[in-house]
């Protein structure tokens, strides 16, 4: 057992080297035009872009969200010509998609794949395990693997991680945005926590309990963990609901525990507020099931209009988002994940660098995509950019929190 | 004291769930001398087929029963296409084949359904009822009673029944049951068809609360192994109790035992099973057999 995936992926790092070393001469004669010689993936009439994300498995609704997303955006570009890039060429964007079904493995051997199959970066690839995996392979190989959808602060951290850059909003700036909100009630409130035992719950946690320091109004009276792969909090939640709390802070990932949590809460006679992180608080998928009504209120963050609200039916935005989604994006239903608004937002930041792009270059490529101010790319909420200039932060990290409220989420200014 | 009863009664509800798939377990063990890890890949389908009646506009309660009709005959030919094939030669060949199954159903199931949650109606309300100052749900209690007839069913079906004792040969030794005029071949149909019925009762009553995915119970199916090992292979009873003493062990011992906690709590079955098995290898309520498996 042991012996063999090391063996297959000795395979494949010989392969992807000498593809790499092949497409590099490749490189090098096609650069007789003078200038500087562009970068695998590049041509005068066409970019490569490469997205390794989970298209199977329990992670693979989301994952196929990525790249419906951005196929999306860049689907309609092209229609319309296709992308006018800093140097002055335009260009259609293609997107490669391959599956690694959550699976580190699979990511790292897919990286190599893009890397042999001439793609320029990676993007939009969902998932913390597998996009660290090849995180050392891309720094070494100088492969952009940007804007991707982890909420680890590591993607943003310049030093380390130089040829990345994280998308969504770190699990920090979401627990952060719960407390700031709690701690400016001035009401009095007890707080209890259950939260995943990995860095995303810690994350949340530790987020949330930062922006909650030196308000004495607000007491933490309970706080359990579980594991990822429990089929079942009930234990929790019976011993959280004794401690009497009336905040309820559910750092959770995994879609049926939570509304197992929220059908149990009630069932015991439980009814706090809770504050859900942006990925387990779709109103169809999970509230509705989860009879969330019965609450005061359910608290989350988000910074993408929800297209299934009544009140964005009619936006713009979201006209244009789901027709392309139909059109471009293979995926006609509506999105149940906020991946597919995420991934397209992503589409708007890309076509943003490209645009700042002065040479056909990876390096060229990653300083236009630092220096993107106040991009109010389609989809984000009042309140929310993207802003890449700030060095530990990824490309949005302003959130607005929202309430339920029976069918959608409206923007809350105050708790309460 | 009112956290102490109500972690208990959790317990029993989680319990309930592992006994579900712990029972076809053992059917499929009595009927064929096999342990069928696809079990719970194949209670999946089940509730698939009911949530695509339910999807054309039946009635649950027909979905339900149709389904457990098309499980029936879905077991009855995996047996005799895939399974027969396998089942002459080495045990742990079929064993290695059932896993097979467990991987090529759930990736079906994905191809056709995809992975996102559905959500499966329950044939009980999401009401609860207060029991000693534990607050019960309907949907807990019902799916607990459930299995308790079944268990009740299973047990007469092995040791008063005519068809229950056929099984049991035909597991034990093909061989002399078919010398002695039984059909085996039909009857090792029977069996898995029996098996994938409880499957799907399983299944359904399970999936209104775990919500439908293709992996739906592949942590369950840990559990019902460690219940069927604990209770004995050969004993619908004894599964049961033990599916229920997981489950109540599980929480109490979580929140009760810091040292553990949640964290750990899912060692504690195992580390049940070591220390019984060491004392009485064939299981709380187990008869001595020689375990093929």
């Amino acid at each position: 057992m042991r012996k063999k995936p090391g063996g297959v992926l000795g395979i494949v790092a010989v392969t992807a080297a000498v593809a790499l070393s092949l497409s590099g001469c490749r490189g090098d004669s096609g650069g007789q035009g003078g200038g500087s010689a562009s970068s695998p993936g590049i041509t005068d009439s066409a970019i490569t872009l490469g997205i390794t994300t989970p298209l199977s498995g329990a992670t693979a609704g989301p994952g196929k969200c990525t790249v419906a997303g951005v196929s999306a955006y860049f689907g309609a570009a092209n229609a319309a010509g296709g992308v006018k890039f800093g140097d002055g060429k335009t260009r259609t964007v293609n997107i490669k998609s391959y599956d690694d079904a959550y699976d580190p493995q699979k990511s790292l051997a897919n990286f190599q794949q893009m890397v042999s199959d001439n793609v320029f970066a990676a993007t939009a690839g969902l998932g913390t395990p597998t996009n660290r995996a090849f995180r050392d392979a891309a720094i070494s190989q100088k492969v952009p693997q940007v804007l991707v959808m982890t909420g680890d602060p590591l993607f943003s951290d310049r030093k380390q991680s130089p040829w990345q850059l994280g998308f969504v909003p770190v699990y920090q700036n979401e627990g952060a945005a719960f407390g700031k909100l709690l701690a400016k009630s001035g009401a009095q409130h007890k707080v209890a926590i259950l939260s995943q035992n990995d860095d995303y719950g810690k994350g949340y946690v530790s987020g949330f309990k930062e922006a909650i320091q030196g308000a004495s109004n607000i007491s933490v009276v309970g706080e359990q963990t579980y594991e990822a792969t429990d089929t079942s909090v009930d234990a929790q939640l019976t011993q959280l609901a004794s401690s009497g709390a009336d905040v309820f802070f559910n750092a959770m990932s995994i879609t049926p525990l939570t509304i197992a949590a929220l059908q149990k809460a009630q069932q015991i006679g439980w009814k706090p507020s809770w504050f859900l992180p942006s990925n387990t608080s779709s109103p169809t998928a999970i509230l509705e099931p989860g009879g969330a009504s019965a609450y005061p209120g359910i608290y989350s963050v988000s910074f993408a209009k929800a297209p299934q609200s009544p009140a964005f039916a009619k936006d713009p935005d979201v006209v244009k988002f789901l027709d392309e989604l139909k059109k471009y994006g293979n995926y006609p239903d509506m999105p149940a994940f906020p991946h597919c608004m995420w991934s397209y937002m992503v589409g708007a930041t890309l076509e943003k660098a490209f645009q700042n792009m002065k040479e056909p270059t990876r390096d060229s490529f990653m300083t236009a995509l630092r220096d993107i101010k106040d991009l109010k790319a389609p989809l984000m909420l009042e309140g929310t950019s993207v802003n890449t200039t700030v060095d530990g932060q990824p490309a949005v990290s302003s959130v607005v929190v929202q309430k339920y409220n029976g069918k959608g989420y409206a923007t809350a200014e105050n708790f309460g | 004291m009112g956290t102490f009863i109500q972690l208990v009664v959790d317990g029993l509800a989680t319990g309930s769930i592992y006994a579900a798939l712990a029972l076809a377990i053992v059917l499929v063990n009595q009927a064929t001398g096999l342990i069928n890890f696809a079990q719970g890949g194949m209670a999946v389908v089940s509730a698939y087929i009911a949530y695509v009646f339910v999807e054309l506009g039946l009635p649950l309660i027909l979905a339900i029963i149709l389904a457990i009709v098309l499980s029936f005959l879905f077991g009855a030919l995996v047996e005799r296409f895939l399974i027969r094939r396998f089942e002459r030669g080495d045990p742990d060949t079929a064993v290695v084949v059932t896993i097979g199954l467990l991987t090529l159903v759930t990736g079906i199931c994905a191809v056709l359904w995809g992975y996102n949650n559905l959500g499966f109606p329950s044939l009980f309300p999401l009401t609860s009822v207060e029991i000693l100052g534990a607050v019960v749900s309907v949907r807990s209690l019902a799916t607990a009673v459930t299995i308790v007839v079944i268990m009740v069913v299973l047990q007469l079906l092995f040791l008063r029944t005519k068809l229950g004792l056929a099984l049991r040969a035909v597991a034990d030794n093909p061989a002399s049951a078919a010398f002695s005029g039984l059909p085996v071949g039909r009857l090792l149909m029977v069996g898995w068809g029996l098996a994938a019925t409880l499957g799907a009762i399983a299944g359904v009553l399970v999936a209104p609360q775990l919500t439908l995915t293709p992996g739906m119970l592949d942590t369950a199916l840990v559990y019902a192994l460690a219940a069927v090992i604990l209770g004995g292979l050969t004993s619908p009873i004894g599964c049961v109790v033990a599916a229920s003493a997981i489950g109540v062990l599980e929480n109490l011992v979580a929140v009760y035992i810091p040292l553990i906690g949640h964290d750990l709590k899912i060692a504690v079955p195992f580390a049940l099973i070591f220390v019984i098995l060491i004392v009485r290898p064939q299981g709380l309520f187990g008869r001595k057999v020689v375990v093929r498996v």
